[in-house]
């Protein structure tokens, strides 16, 4: 560290520890010197501060050393006492006005940014006025009576040569009268140095009577101590001062005087002579001269070991006094008090070593004494003393620490002296670097009084900054303490400075409290100062405070609209954070060539429409050449990529609003940002869309760094109106929801359209706005990472086109629930608002196993009653061919839609399996006038199906025993519905190749007709294969539908049935096999079962009632059928029937049994197949000649022959029963080929050695199908292995 | 149990990512925004103690008045756990900091956890109160 004398601290010192000169003057003085706007003490003080004054001293042991620095303090009489505490307080609370006052210019501007505070010196950031309040806390404890600085050191009595009688006027001045109380009673010498000084002011006439007088004192008071000084000598009172050296001093000065103006240079340099005069030759050598005398005292006294002891000794006898806060009472007289006034004056000339020796010796006093008050002072002098003398910091900070203490244990008449002595230390520490404890101190100095505390508070958070390293979120909090307590004070201004300090660490922080509670204060108070807007700044940052609890958003919302309010306009704010916008949810309907019948359609992703319109679209060249033919100059490219849409359909823009706070708010007039710009030429295009985007730039550049916009720029909206409407919505939220508002352009004429961004007005009074441009510009970064593939969507600049027709779509009675199986008839109602018609009409839908299109003559028929069967419709396989394999609907030449009338085409809906399904319905269209730039478009429509489940069919075949070419069918019905009651009307096989009879006469089994809602029924039937007959009669029987091939489940059998071959029966059923995956649809072994039911709907609409003749009591416009494909469980092309008796007696005790049977094998499939036929006995091993390969051996290793395990346990359950086993005679394998559909017949023979009922199942049949030449090998099964059916045969006992 | 205790977990980029009100007192409007403010600055002092010691503990490292200010500094992402409380139950509240770190540590497991983003369990949550009933 350097010279300590240099730090501030010390030069504090040197200027607050001065001597001090008391001065008495008369009236006529003052009078004199008033005349220059000055007292007499404000005109000599410039003069009374000497930096070379080189002045030889020498210390109490003759050391010469000389002083260069020297300063007087001259106070009235009247002013030396201590000063009255409330009077002191006054004066604080004025300097902290004033420069509170003298700051306010800086509260507008931004806070500066924390690195820029971090950068500046100390001095800049600083308050100046920081020093001057610490000056003046100091002073208010001057003049104490346990310190001797500030006791005078002479007296300057001062009377003017306008006086009468001056020498008596000397003598009356120095009266003990009027001499302050100090000095009366006791606590200061009264004895001191005076020096007399005559004031003659030169504009009273010439000097000879002030100088007869003068000699005249000198006569009366000894020559030396006499003076005379001359002022006044400029006559006119008009000089001017280079520097004015008392400007400095008297602040509080209005402009308009002008201080010194009666004194000219000469003036000034016999004020300067005399000061120093008064200083060098009279104070000076009086103090050095009180200290030898003083120290002589001390040293004969006090000083050797003779004397401690007798000291020691003398005070413990003092012990038993009554213990006195301040200590026992001491004079000037008294060896304390002396040795005190020794110590202060050699401080107050350097001679710190003397100085401290003496502190030291009177503090052990002080402390025996137990004179708190007194040792406290004598501490705090010997820290300053180590300070100066730079020697152990340690001491130097251990007794200002004691001192510190001491003062406060006093209590509260400590207090002052508590706050001097800590910014002492302060000092000392900011000395060295200490900022940390300094800090520390400060805070230990904030005491009672509010205001002292805050001001110490933010000189704290100084503290705390200028630390290395700075300690920035302590600076903070600090300054936000202080800025509490100058609000507690009323000095808002200072409030508002000190939060802008922290604003600059708080900035952005994410400790949502402290956010919340400094920008709400700063914000109210600069509202109470009337700066509403900076208020309203503040304030709107603290909005969306959903963390905080109920009552403090209802305290800050109502605050900001007071504020607001109060300003009386309405404020446009950019980023308004109430409510709050929620970005990602932002969504951009427009609809180019492709436009949606509802709001579910586009959600639906796009490359789901995509591959539905693959087939539909022209591709992408023929567009672009169709494009270029008709207009050349088109820049395609441009129209590529930007979005494209037209005038006069409306772009819909979905965004989220979410309230974070718990209470409602409501939110009006919101409505969308556009900038729209022409496009007359297209050449010209290029300029001016690049002119308007820049002056868009322009005025967002404007928004961004003021913040606000007044309420013109609503009106350039509206005078754009002309060129595009925006709708408006108002919305009100509840606490914590979140609202997805849908808001609409529509463009009105041909040009450029840009979407900018949204606005909405918050309860009436604020209206806020939101770019999304700067939002895209994050997206597009992010998905720069990821895909780019929905920034077309994103996107917000368009260019809009001429107007186009555009088809309006919907499917009529379009229910939202069906049952399942459900046939019902929707019209498809397409219009075309525009007078352009549109052709070439296609369409396509993604499911056509429910939704089908119609023919137009499907319109004027009643359905159902349109499927019944009135002659016998012919079923071919081009019937189904040429409607249904052609998935897109070219929509016949004449189908023109255009004007209000809507065109209506039939649609069938079938739902096909329950479940949720979405249908899509694409509808391609051309313009009419092939001049418009877009050369079609696509109607895209979207519905959400609900299918619930009503009849659960299952049908169960089984090859009857008794025929070959008969099966029995068993179908199986459950009405799965909870209410609903169905009436099974028919069922019919598909095709030609069966024909279905009842097994049972109706009434049998299904006596009711009704199937009620969870009832179950079981029916049999016969089916019998009429392919046969079919393909051996193919001449004469005329290619239809047999009769058989139907059969109603109804009693009144009056009834026509219902014809399966027709529309859109037909078309759902190729659509049906499809999908139940029977590709093979030749496969002459399957057969496709429908099942038809109506539901009946007694309380159906009324107006249903006269509709079809079908059901007079019933209106049953609601059909039900169910389809049903099956196939056989296996798919052996072979059929055998094994036939024999079934019952037969025999006399076993002559012979055993032979039974003959036949079993008729045939081969249905179109291919020549080589068959086998294995028989096993039961007992294995009793017949060697069965040899089967994969017979049962020993019974034990199944694993080998899994799929003759059933058939194989049922053997040997029935051979365990059975005492006595038969065995197959004759051949064990026969081998046989069979000619494509042929039958043969082979016999069989059995043993049987005693009566019992036989399973004769335990064959195996082998078939190999021989491929014939020209038919690969293809899909179908070639080869396989069947286990015999079960035939059984009693045989009994004859007698 | 203190009749004030404000917990908080400060991430290594000094933003809060937990916070509990863990005192008996009564709740006050303005408390929170004081604690929070009096830990933030107890940061500053934090920054300098931490790399003086090896002790993950630093006991009553800052005060401002009454209350105290307690930090335990996690080894390994320099998270700090901090608790401002008035009371002096030292090794209570180092055996919640420990336990706490530990919780800490199972949420730091969690793969879908992103560290120093806010922790939002609510198990968390009432683990960590129930542990300032136990040990403040």
């Amino acid at each position: 560290m350097a010279d300590p004398a240099n730090s501030p601290l010390g030069r504090m010192l040197l200027d607050e520890i001065t001597p001090v000169v008391m001065v008495i003057r008369t009236d006529l003085v003052e009078e004199a010197c008033q005349k220059n706007n000055l007292s007499l003490i404000e005109m000599l003080k410039p003069f009374c501060a000497f930096n070379n004054i080189d002045v030889p001293v020498r210390t109490a042991s003759d050391q010469p050393y000389r002083i260069q620095k020297f300063k007087l303090r001259l106070f009235y009489a009247s002013e030396i006492r201590q000063p009255n505490i409330e009077v002191a307080k006054e004066r604080l609370k004025q300097v902290i006005t004033n420069a509170g006052e003298k700051g306010i210019s800086d509260l507008c501007t931004e806070p500066p940014r924390i690195e820029t505070v971090l950068t500046t010196t100390q001095s800049e950031l600083l308050p100046s006025w920081f020093p001057f309040f610490n000056k003046e806390l100091v002073h208010t404890v001057s003049f104490s009576d346990h310190e001797a600085f500030d006791h005078p050191v002479a007296c300057l009595l001062v009377v003017s040569s306008k006086d009468e009688e001056p020498i008596n006027k000397f003598v009356d001045l120095f009266n003990t009268d009027q001499l302050p109380s100090l000095l009366n009673d006791g606590t200061m010498d009264p004895k001191i140095m005076k020096y007399y000084l005559l004031l003659h002011d030169n504009q009273d006439g010439m000097s000879e009577k002030a100088t007869k007088i003068l000699s005249h004192m000198r006569n009366t008071f000894g020559s030396n101590d006499c003076g005379l000084m001359c002022i006044n000598s400029s006559q006119d009172g008009l000089v001017e001062h280079q520097e004015n050296p008392w400007t400095l001093d008297k602040t509080e000065s209005s402009p308009g005087q002008h201080l010194g103006c009666f004194l000219n240079d000469d003036d000034m340099d016999e004020l300067k002579i005399a000061m120093q005069d008064l200083s060098s030759k009279h104070i000076i050598p009086h103090m050095e001269q009180k200290i030898r005398f003083l120290n002589q005292q001390v040293s004969v006294t006090r000083r050797g070991f003779r004397n401690q002891i007798k000291n020691l000794w003398w005070r413990k006898g003092k012990e038993d006094t009554p213990d006195n806060p301040n200590g026992p009472m001491y004079t000037f007289s008294s060896i304390e008090s002396q040795i005190r006034v020794l110590g202060d004056y050699a401080f107050m000339l350097r001679d710190y070593e003397l100085a401290l020796s003496n502190y030291r010796l009177l503090s052990t006093d002080y402390k025996l004494d137990k004179s708190w008050n007194r040792y406290a002072g004598v501490q705090e002098m010997m820290g300053l003393t180590y300070f100066l003398l730079d020697q152990s910091r340690k001491d130097a900070e251990y007794c200002m620490e004691n001192a510190f203490n001491t003062y406060l244990k006093i209590g509260l008449s400590g207090q002052r002296n508590a706050t001097r002595c800590g910014l002492w230390w302060v000092e000392m520490l900011k000395a060295r670097d200490q900022f940390k404890e300094a800090a520390a101190v400060y805070l230990r100095i904030s005491g009672e009084e509010p205001l002292h505390s805050a001001v110490m508070l933010e000189q704290a958070s100084y503290c705390y900054l200028f630390a290395k390293p700075p300690m920035l979120r302590k600076y903070g909090f600090h300054l936000v303490l202080s800025g509490d307590l100058y609000k507690k004070c009323d000095q808002m201004k200072h409030a508002i400075r000190t939060y802008r300090g922290a604003l600059t660490v708080f900035k952005g922080t994410k400790w949502s409290h402290i956010r919340d509670h400094v920008h709400f204060h700063i914000g109210k108070w600069y509202a109470f100062l009337g700066m509403s807007d900076v208020a309203v700044k503040h304030i709107m940052e603290v909005l969306a405070c959903g963390h905080q609890s109920k009552a403090t958003q209802e305290l800050f919302l109502r605050d900001f609209f007071e504020i607001v309010q109060k300003t009386g306009k309405t404020f446009e704010v950019l980023k308004l954070q109430l409510p709050v916008i929620d970005m990602p949810s932002l969504k951009v309907v427009f609809e180019d060539h492709r436009t949606y019948a509802s709001s579910e359609a586009v959600s639906v992703k796009e490359s789901l429409w995509r591959s539905l319109e693959e087939e539909m679209v022209p591709s992408l060249s023929a567009i672009r050449s169709n494009w270029l033919e008709s207009q050349p100059k088109l820049a395609l490219k441009k129209y590529k990529e930007s979005n494209v849409c037209v005038a006069g359909e409306a772009i819909k823009v979905e965004i989220g609003f979410k309230n974070p706070l718990q209470i409602p708010i409501s939110v009006a007039s919101v409505s969308l940002i556009c900038e729209h710009s022409l496009r007359s030429d297209e050449t010209e295009a290029d300029a001016n869309s690049l002119t308007t985007e820049n002056q868009n730039d322009d005025r967002f550049r404007n928004l961004d760094s003021s913040g606000w916009c007044s309420h013109d720029n609503c009106r350039e909206c509206s005078s754009e109106k002309s060129s595009f409407t925006v709708s408006e919505v108002d919305i009100s939220l509840g606490g914590g929801q979140t609202l997805l508002a849908q808001l609409t352009v529509t463009p009105q004429l041909e040009g450029a359209l840009k979407i900018v961004g949204v606005r909405w007005k918050l309860s009436g009074s604020v209206a806020g706005f939101c770019t999304f441009a700067t939002e895209m510009v994050k997206k597009k970064v992010q998905k720069k990472r990821g895909k780019t593939k929905r920034q077309m969507v994103d996107n917000l600049e368009f260019i809009v086109i001429k107007a186009l027709p555009k088809l309006e779509g919907f499917i009529r009675h379009m229910p939202s629930a069906v049952y399942e199986g459900d046939l019902r008839r929707l019209d498809l109602v397409l219009k075309n608002p525009s007078e352009i018609s549109v052709k070439n009409m296609k369409m396509k839908i993604s499911h056509p196993r429910f939704l089908i299109i119609g023919n137009r003559e499907v319109m004027d028929i009643e359905f159902p009653a349109c499927l019944e069967r009135k002659t016998k419709s012919a079923w071919s396989d081009a019937h189904a061919n040429d409607t249904h394999d052609d998935r897109v609907f070219i929509f016949p030449e004449d189908a023109l839609v255009y004007g209000e009338t809507p065109f209506i085409w039939p649609l069938w809906l079938r739902a096909a399996t329950h479940g949720n399904i979405s249908l899509y319905l694409t509808l391609y269209y051309e313009m009419g006038d092939a001049s418009t730039v877009m050369k079609y478009r696509l109607l895209r429509m979207h519905y959400n199906l609900e299918v619930l489940p009503s009849l659960d069919v299952s049908f169960l075949l089984r090859p009857s025993p008794l025929q070959l070419h008969e099966f029995l069918l068993q179908m199986d019905v459950i009405n799965r519905t909870s209410s609903k009651t169905f009436q099974i009307q028919q069922l019919s096989s598909f095709g030609n190749n069966w024909e279905i009879s009842l097994l049972q006469p109706l009434d049998a089994i299904f006596p009711s007709e009704l199937l009620l809602a969870g009832q179950a029924l079981s029916c049999f039937f016969k089916l019998k294969n009429a392919r046969k007959s079919a393909i051996t009669e193919v001449e004469d029987s005329v290619v239809g539908p047999s009769e058989g091939s139907d059969v109603s489940l109804r009693r009144g059998c009056n009834e026509p049935l219902f014809d399966i071959y027709r529309p859109p029966l037909v078309g759902f059923h190729h659509y049906e096999r499809m999908d139940q995956g029977t590709s093979n649809q030749e496969n002459p072994n399957t057969v496709d079962l429908i099942l038809i039911s109506l539901q009946s709907r007694s309380e159906g609409n009324p107006e249903q009632r006269d509709s079809p003749n079908f059901f007079s009591h019933h209106s049953c416009h609601c059909r039900q059928d169910s389809f049903f494909t099956f196939t056989f469980a296996s798919t052996s092309p072979i059929w055998w029937l094994v036939e024999g008796p079934r019952t037969i007696q025999h006399n076993f005790s002559t012979s055993f049994c032979e039974i003959k049977l036949k079993m008729t094998i045939h081969n249905s499939s179109n291919e020549v197949s080589s068959i086998r036929i294995d028989t096993s006995d039961s007992t294995s091993s009793s017949n060697a000649t069965t040899s089967v390969p994969s017979g049962n051996e020993e019974g034990w290793h199944d694993l080998s022959v899994l799929n003759d395990v059933k058939a194989t346990s049922v053997v040997k359950s029935a051979s365990q029963e059975c005492i006595s086993p038969f065995i197959w005679s004759g051949a064990s394998s026969t081998q046989i080929k069979l000619e494509p559909t042929s039958t043969t017949e082979i016999p069989l023979q059995i043993c049987v050695f005693s009566p019992g009922t036989y399973d004769l199942s335990n064959y195996v049949l082998h078939w190999t199908l021989l491929p014939s030449d020209d038919q690969g090998a293809g899909t179908r099964q070639s080869s396989g292995t069947c286990q015999g059916h079960p035939y059984y045969l009693t045989v009994l006992q004859s007698s | 149990m203190a009749s004030t205790a404000c917990f908080m977990i400060v991430s290594r980029n000094d933003i809060p990512i937990y916070e509990a009100e863990v005192g008996a007192a009564v709740k006050k409007e303005d408390a929170a925004q004081q604690h929070q403010f009096i830990l933030h600055a107890a940061l500053d002092i934090v920054q300098d103690l931490a790399w003086t010691t090896s002790a993950m503990f630093l006991k009553a490292i800052d005060r401002f008045n009454d209350l105290v200010v307690s930090v335990y500094v996690t080894a390994v992402i320099h998270t700090r756990l901090m608790l401002l409380h008035d009371s002096r139950n030292d090794d209570g509240i180092k055996s919640f900091f420990q336990e706490v770190h530990e919780l800490y540590i199972k949420i730091l497991l969690n793969p879908l956890y992103l560290p120093g983003s806010r922790i939002t369990s609510s198990h968390f949550d009432t683990k960590v109160r129930a542990l300032a009933r136990k040990y403040l």
